[in-house]
């Protein structure tokens, strides 16, 4: 079959393997453009079990051996994971029958692969910047983190279009590499809302009972466990909750701060109130999303804040820290409450409010579930990619590339 | 005949003995009627020139400046030699015949510029880790020896400048002897040797 477009897409996390929220986007935008009639081959990192090479909803999907080559640090397993990531899509892009039109590239984890593949097929290239290093760390610390940092700089620089999730990344890219405005675009992440249809609060007690008393408020936390995400201003929130709620503090995913968070919760005396759950898989997630009377996003830093809208789409509400992309999404009193980053007080006093009224918690959650389904919608979401690319098609064939 | 060079050091960058032999080989090969383009690093002299004796040298620089190691820094500078080495080709109408890449550093892209173009690439060893940094069991050490092996696995011809090498690169990485041409530099038939096992490679490749 002839497709009017084709592209292949490059993420260092694809399900099964998910370590953040690039493996998500990647997979509802392919498989979002492929229903649209766009070719999608997605190149990602291999995970145990899992083909090396399958279909997904007419998505190609590539998993390349990403432990090949001994690396003495992360940063430097990333470059090795580039070279054999490149060496196997040298091999698919010539064997493919479709010739691809773009190469795309969701943040820096795979930079170096995509900047060569550019020059070798001489094809566009664009990128979604999901994060950026300066803005994780707060700042450039280390030789590692200024690495890193200017390799975005020159992924951004190669690209031939910055695409980010939201107005607030859109500015922060442009600040931190110096980029032009109309290298620039805007589309925002979108959420899946049909793994939550069919599955009611009601129907899952005994679920809940596993993870709560009848009389706990379930407070759910779903991120990685790094500074970046906040989850210690929550931690040092749960005390100033527990004066005014009784409430189980439910804290899905890992990190490097897991043991750190650990101590705290122990020295405080509250193990029996927060549980770290560790990673979780999809179904369980969905049904914690279900169970939750609040769903907290405490972000220091924040490009887009996926986790506030699926929490939305589970008709959870939210408490968001007023920052990044996730002031976009929450509109204080209508979607969802806001409070001050970086501030125990403050989101002691959000989560607080949503757990004892709970004619307010349903009005919010009403209106952000009504706001997730009307605009972040993934068919739209990849109908916006797929302008982005004729655009940039157009100004390629007339560069002496073509 | 389009040969491209890679070379992570070539005069006036001197690091060792690899910038002075690569720089006579290119010489050599010009008045065997090659046309020679190399690829090599330099920290500020970039883009394309043409050197007195004919050869066409390509200097590329690292965009990523901060760098925890030697392997970031190579890792990220194949990005720039690929790009180098895509610019050679295409301007040649595809006609390169094969690449001869000397050490580790610029293997990765050979192997990607033979996996998209069908371009066969030589091997050309001046030295091992396992030498250079013994007893390389150390995790940088283990690391660029993955890249070798790469590069041994990859290589359509593996070129050495004795047995003694040849042997070793046997030992160490399990190749088959049978892959491995000894070429000696000090010898009278050197640069027709070279041109030999070129042809035999060249022979071979697969255009696309």
């Amino acid at each position: 079959m002839k497709h009017e477009l084709s592209v292949m897409m490059f993420s260092w996390e694809f399900p099964p393997r998910v370590i953040g929220g690039i493996s998500p986007h990647v997979y509802f935008l392919s498989k979002s453009l492929a229903r649209n009639g766009v070719k999608v081959y997605v190149v990602t990192c291999d995970f145990p079990d899992t083909p090396a090479h399958e279909v997904i909803d007419g998505v190609e999907v590539y998993r390349v051996d990403s432990y090949k080559n001994p690396a003495p640090d992360f940063a430097t397993w990333v470059y090795l994971m580039n070279l054999n990531m490149q060496r196997e899509a040298a091999a698919i892009v010539n064997k493919v029958a479709d010739k691809i039109d773009v190469f795309h590239a969701h943040d820096w984890l795979v930079a170096t692969a995509c900047i060569g593949l550019k020059h070798v097929f001489r094809k566009p290239l664009l990128t979604t910047m999901h994060s950026t290093e300066i803005g994780r760390r707060d700042g450039l610390h280390t030789d590692t983190e200024r690495m890193i940092h200017e390799t975005e700089a020159w992924l951004t620089y190669e690209a031939w279009r910055v695409i980010c999730c939201s107005n607030y990344m859109v500015s922060h890219v442009k600040w931190a590499f110096g980029l032009p405005e109309d290298k620039l675009a805007m589309v925002p992440n979108g959420v899946n809302t049909s793994v939550y249809e069919g599955i009611e609060k009601e129907n899952l007690k005994e679920f809940r009972a596993k993870f709560a008393l009848p009389e706990e408020k379930i407070v759910l936390y779903v991120g990685r466990l790094v500074y970046e995400k906040g989850i210690h201003v929550l931690i040092n929130a749960v005390p100033k909750i527990l004066e005014k709620v009784n409430a189980k503090f439910l804290i899905v995913g890992n990190g490097y701060m897991k043991d750190q968070l650990l101590n705290i919760a122990r020295s405080m005396r509250l193990e029996h109130k927060i549980l770290f759950l560790g990673f979780v898989d999809e179904a369980t997630l969905v049904k914690l999303q279900k169970c939750a009377d609040v769903s907290v996003v405490p972000s220091l830093f924040e490009p887009f804040g996926i986790v506030a809208l699926e929490a939305m789409a589970a008709k959870s509400p939210v408490v968001v820290s007023d920052t990044g992309g996730l002031s976009e999404i929450v509109e204080h009193d209508v979607t969802g409450v806001k409070v001050y980053p970086n501030n125990p007080e403050s989101l002691a006093w959000g989560i607080t409010k949503v757990l004892l009224d709970e004619n307010y918690s349903r009005y919010v959650s009403e209106n952000a579930y009504r706001k997730v389904r009307e605009n972040f919608d993934w068919n739209r979401i990849a109908e916006q990619t797929m302008q982005i690319y004729r655009a940039v098609l157009g100004e390629y064939s007339k560069s002496f590339w073509a | 005949m389009h040969v491209i060079i890679f070379s992570w050091e070539y005069p006036p960058r001197v690091v060792g003995q690899l910038a002075e032999y690569v720089r006579l080989l290119a010489a050599e090969l010009v008045k065997n009627r090659v046309d020679v383009h190399v690829v090599t690093y330099h920290d500020f002299l970039t883009g394309a020139v043409e050197e007195p004796d004919g050869v066409k040298v390509f200097r590329v620089a690292n965009p990523v400046r901060t760098h925890v190691g030697i392997l970031t820094w190579a890792l990220t500078l194949n990005q720039e030699v690929e790009r180098a080495a895509a610019s050679i080709y295409y301007q040649v109408g595809k006609q390169v015949a094969l690449v001869d890449v000397h050490d580790w550093h610029f293997i990765p892209a050979a192997v990607t510029l033979k996996n998209a173009f069908g371009l066969p690439f030589a091997y050309s060893v001046e030295s091992l880790e396992d030498h250079r940094a013994p007893p390389a069991n150390t995790p940088y050490s283990m690391s660029i020896k993955s890249i070798e092996w790469l590069g041994f696995y990859e290589a359509q011809r593996v070129c050495v400048k004795s047995e003694w090498m040849r042997d070793e690169i046997v030992r160490i990485h399990a190749v088959p002897k049978g892959k491995i041409t000894v070429v000696k530099p000090k010898a009278n038939s050197w640069i027709r040797d070279i041109l030999a096992m070129y042809k035999s490679m060249a022979g071979g490749a697969g255009k696309n």
